[in-house]
């Protein structure tokens, strides 16, 4: 299983930059976009920051894909 | 190919480790031979690596923060990269510690069988300063050192 998420469009939904986003959770633009591209697996806290900040439920934010 | 501020400070690191070996490395390989207390103008050299490495550093990290003016967030990401290439740093060093023992054993092994032999032209050829423990020990420092920076970039380039 692969661990993917729906970062990506949820933050053009809300109209946020990867600057933005990553000021508002205080992570650097870089760390934003390698777990867009599925490259970096957050942690838990920074995955609830992320969720909360963009105002939805972590399970819809990060989910699991079977390969 | 846009490199980040903590992209071009690993890449600082780098040359420093290049320019290193490749400006005073070459005076601890002649002095090899030689103890401590003989080499010329030791001393002297420590204070021009000090004075340099300071110069250095205090240069390229002055234009690094005018280039980029703005600060840069460390983050879980920057964590899991340093630990990653710290560690793989530290299996290194301590690989080449082991090797580096085995070698000084080993050395003085081939020098006492010599002596057996009763081989002097080759048992007095046979030696360990300290000097060219310091050599060994600093081609060691900067070969592990690039590999580690070097490994550091490609994971900031790559995750």
């Amino acid at each position: 299983m692969i661990l993917k998420n729906n970062l990506k469009e949820v933050r053009q939904k809300k109209g946020l930059t990867q600057e933005e986003l990553g000021v508002n959770v205080g992570v650097s633009r870089q760390t934003i976009i390698s777990i867009e591209r599925y490259r970096y697996k957050p942690t838990l806290e920074l995955a609830m920051k992320l969720a909360e900040n963009l105002n939805i439920k972590i399970e819809k934010l990060f989910y699991f894909e079977q390969e | 190919m846009l490199l980040s501020k903590k992209e071009i400070s690993i890449l600082i690191e780098i040359i420093y480790s290049i320019v290193f070996a490749l400006i005073f490395l070459p005076y601890f390989y002649e002095n090899q031979g030689k103890n401590l207390i003989l080499m010329d103008g030791l001393i002297e050299k420590i204070t021009q690596i000090i004075i340099c490495t300071v110069i250095y550093f205090a240069i390229a990290y002055s234009i690094l923060e005018v280039a980029f003016k703005k600060k840069e967030t460390r983050d879980e990401r920057d964590d899991m990269i340093n630990s990653k290439s710290y560690k793989l740093g530290y299996l290194l060093y301590e690989f080449s510690l082991f090797i580096f023992i085995g070698y000084v054993f080993s050395k003085f092994q081939n020098k006492e069988l010599l002596n057996l032999t009763g081989n002097l032209e080759l048992y007095n050829s046979f030696k360990l300063t300290d000097a060219g423990i310091i050599f060994i020990v600093l081609v060691l420092l900067a070969f592990i050192s690039v590999i580690k920076s070097l490994y550091q970039f490609y994971l900031y380039r790559t995750v």
